[in-house]
């Protein structure tokens, strides 16, 4: 019985690790992301004699359902380090230092962020710690005046700035810039009924907020308001037939990206042909990938955020062939805007003269956003605000004729 | 669009999906009353394995599907002799606690093998179609078609069946059915055979119409564990028509009530029936 019961535990297992094994091989999309997803391990950087060490915190979530997002952002991050670190670090006041990334897991919940940002700062002594999450970014804002240390906030949530905190830097631009270019875009393509299905996190339910009102005040009439909660619904059918039932022009929908795709396809199925507005936390390109047939048109219509690999700053395409080179997939804006974050706080330290202390790098972040080369410019970002918030220009593209068209947004 | 019949069709689909989910977990609880919260992995994995020998080996659907039944099935008889045998001496909580271990584990292996991410299943079946002006898609039709003859096949095996009535006779009373001879070891094992395949088979019709990832299991398994309290815990017939009616709960009460109350109206419905049927809808023990 025991041999029995051995055997039968050692074949489960070599069927586990014949299937890890192949499915890299495949040539499917989907499942050529392999390796690079599961792998959060970071080395730590070898230092030669004289050399010093900078530990840069990432607390995002690493597992659970978010997690792909979290390892998405931690990659570009890795990938700014690892290459800081092979060009033989950087000096500031003549002493030469690399950077250790020490990533832990939050599972995308507040208070764990929070006590990983307690871990941080005791244990590694981190001047930055990054958080891709608006919860997690609120939490830490509660202590890191006292503790001293600067938030590299990944989400394009306002709020996270308009709180006053001198040690924040909003990476992303805030959502609010794109309700505007939407609305005008959709309302003279489609036409002024407008159903909202945006995702139940507190995130989207902000962005209807912000939208809602909006569209309405340019003179549509809002059909459906409702959302949807992609941990829990199975079957999307039931409430986009609500949805359409009401006729509307345009849908509003968001979420992460392969849900947000599967959401349009399934409206398609069901006879929707207006456009869609596509809030910022979806992608485009990433929404394409879940689409059988590998193309825009089920999309057709669509506004939402430029792709990063469409963006075409000067090191945009540089940025992406590495990304592509070392994870065999395509960066999303997480991972571009991680990358490049990481090289301005690195030029911030230049300037302000010192690794440690968050307050003379953060009052130097001007100065090192002038001084980022242009080949690291994966986005060019041409000021940060008074509140800490990286102001760039307003990019929105549309699908027209199966096509990304970049369309012109007044400032 | 005639609004009625289409959302009678998609709480058919949904119930369909959820009906086989909860007779994996009722059979498990009615023969050896352990809450399997595993199943919710199981049913991840089932997906998961069809989809790889899809991707892998360019398998036709079916034979994909009938790997996965086979697949899962057999861990859920790995989980049964590694886990759950070994503890029947053991308070009740044991199970339950092993259960909850054995789906983070499973969890955190599928992360570890397939990544993070969410991933599409394509199958043959994409193709739209109208009826009358309701909306079908042919994986849908699949869906309805599917669990039926799965819910027949599996009333003819444990009404017409020896081995099936080895298992009605250890659900109504274990310590006679040792008693008269039926090897209790063997017909859990079976148990959990079926179980992990009617998991793998719901998994695999319902993954083209949504997404596969690690933690799909929970979207069905907490509603599974409503079901199975409603239909009455152990019964088949229970869990058949407790996942329907949650079905089309929602889906008449998102369209004529509210789609935010939606699992309100679901809940409030549940606690109705259980005020007037306080065992679930067939309480009496075994099938």
């Amino acid at each position: 019985m025991k041999l029995l019961r051995l055997l039968a535990f050692l074949i489960m297992l070599s069927f586990v690790l014949v299937l890890t094994g192949c499915i890299e091989n495949t040539s499917n999309d989907a499942s050529s992301e392999e390796e690079t997803e599961a792998d959060t391990e970071v080395e730590e950087p070898e230092t030669e004699e004289g050399e010093e060490v900078v530990n840069i915190g990432f607390s995002g979530p690493l597992s659970g359902a978010a997690a792909y997002y979290g390892e998405r952002s931690l990659n570009g991050m890795k990938l700014a380090a690892e290459e800081i670190n092979d060009g033989g670090g950087f000096d500031v006041n003549g002493q030469t230092y690399k950077f250790n990334l020490v990533p832990l897991d939050d599972k995308y919940l507040p208070n764990e962020t929070a006590s990983n940002a307690k871990r941080l700062v005791q244990e590694n002594q981190t001047p930055i710690i990054y958080a891709p999450h608006s919860g997690g970014i609120n939490a830490m804002q509660v202590f890191n005046e006292e503790d001293n240390f600067l938030i590299g906030a990944y989400t394009s949530e306002p709020a996270v700035t308009e709180a006053g905190n001198s040690l924040t830097v909003r990476i992303p631009p805030r959502y609010d810039v794109y309700v505007e270019p939407f609305t005008e875009y959709s309302m003279e393509r489609f036409g002024e009924k407008l159903a909202a299905l945006p995702t139940a996190s507190q995130y989207g339910k902000d962005w209807a907020e912000e939208l809602l009102p909006h569209w309405e005040e340019a003179g549509g009439e809002v059909v459906y308001d409702s959302s949807i909660d992609f941990s829990k619904e199975t079957d999307f059918f039931t409430i986009v037939t609500n949805a359409l039932e009401n006729d509307p022009d345009v849908l509003f929908i968001g979420g992460p990206s392969e849900p947000t795709a599967k959401l349009a396809k399934q409206a398609r199925e069901l006879g929707f042909e207006g456009g869609f507005i596509v809030m910022d936390q979806a992608k485009l390109d990433e929404m394409r990938k879940v689409a059988e047939e590998d193309s825009y048109e089920l999309f057709e219509g669509s506004v939402g955020v430029t792709p990063l690999v469409d963006s075409g700053y000067p090191g945009t395409d540089e940025f992406v062939e590495k990304y592509r080179n070392e994870y065999d997939e395509d960066p999303g804006s997480e991972a571009g805007f991680h990358y490049v974050s990481l090289y301005i706080f690195m030029e911030a330290m230049k300037e302000a003269g010192t690794v440690d202390d968050p307050e003379a790098i953060r009052s130097s972040m001007q100065a090192g956003l002038e001084q980022l080369p242009e080949d690291k410019q994966v986005y060019t970002i041409p000021e940060i605000g008074e509140d800490g918030g990286f102001r760039t220009e307003t990019r929105i593209v549309a699908i027209e004729d199966g096509e990304v068209i970049a369309i012109e947004v007044d400032e | 669009m005639d609004i009625l019949t289409q959302q009678l069709f998609n709480g058919l689909t949904i119930g369909s999906v959820y009906s086989l989910v909860a007779l994996g977990l009722t059979l498990v609880y009615g023969i050896l009353h352990i809450p399997n919260f595993a199943h919710g992995a199981l049913y991840m994995l089932g997906a998961y394995v069809t989809l790889t020998s899809m991707l892998l080996w360019n398998f036709n659907y079916w034979l994909a599907i009938a790997i996965s039944i086979v697949v899962v099935g057999l861990l859920g008889v790995l989980m049964e002799r590694l886990v759950f045998n070994p503890l029947k001496n053991a308070p009740p909580i044991h199970d339950k606690i092993a259960a909850i271990g054995i789906l983070l584990f499973l969890e955190a292996l599928a992360q570890l093998v397939w990544g993070a991410d969410y991933r599409t299943m394509s199958t043959p079946y994409g193709e739209v179609v109208n009826v009358f002006g309701t909306t079908l898609t042919m994986q849908r039709v699949l869906i309805n078609v599917g669990a039926i003859v799965v819910m027949i096949l599996l009333y003819l095996f444990l009404k017409k069946t020896f081995m099936g009535s080895t298992i009605i006779a250890m659900a109504q009373n274990r310590k006679g059915a040792h008693l008269v001879g039926i090897n209790t070891n063997k017909v859990a094992m079976l148990t959990f055979l079926i179980s992990g395949g009617l998991a793998a088979i719901a998994a695999s019709l319902s993954a083209p119409i949504n997404l596969v990832f690690p933690g799909m299991g929970h979207l069905v398994i907490l509603k599974a564990f409503v079901i199975i309290i409603l239909g009455g815990m152990g019964s088949v017939p229970g869990a058949i028509l407790g996942g329907y009616i949650l079905g089309f709960t929602e889906s008449l009460g998102a369209t004529y009530i509210s789609n935010d109350y939606k699992d309100v109206i679901a809940f409030v419905l549940l606690i109705i029936i259980l005020s007037f049927k306080p065992k679930g809808l067939f309480s009496k023990e075994g099938f």
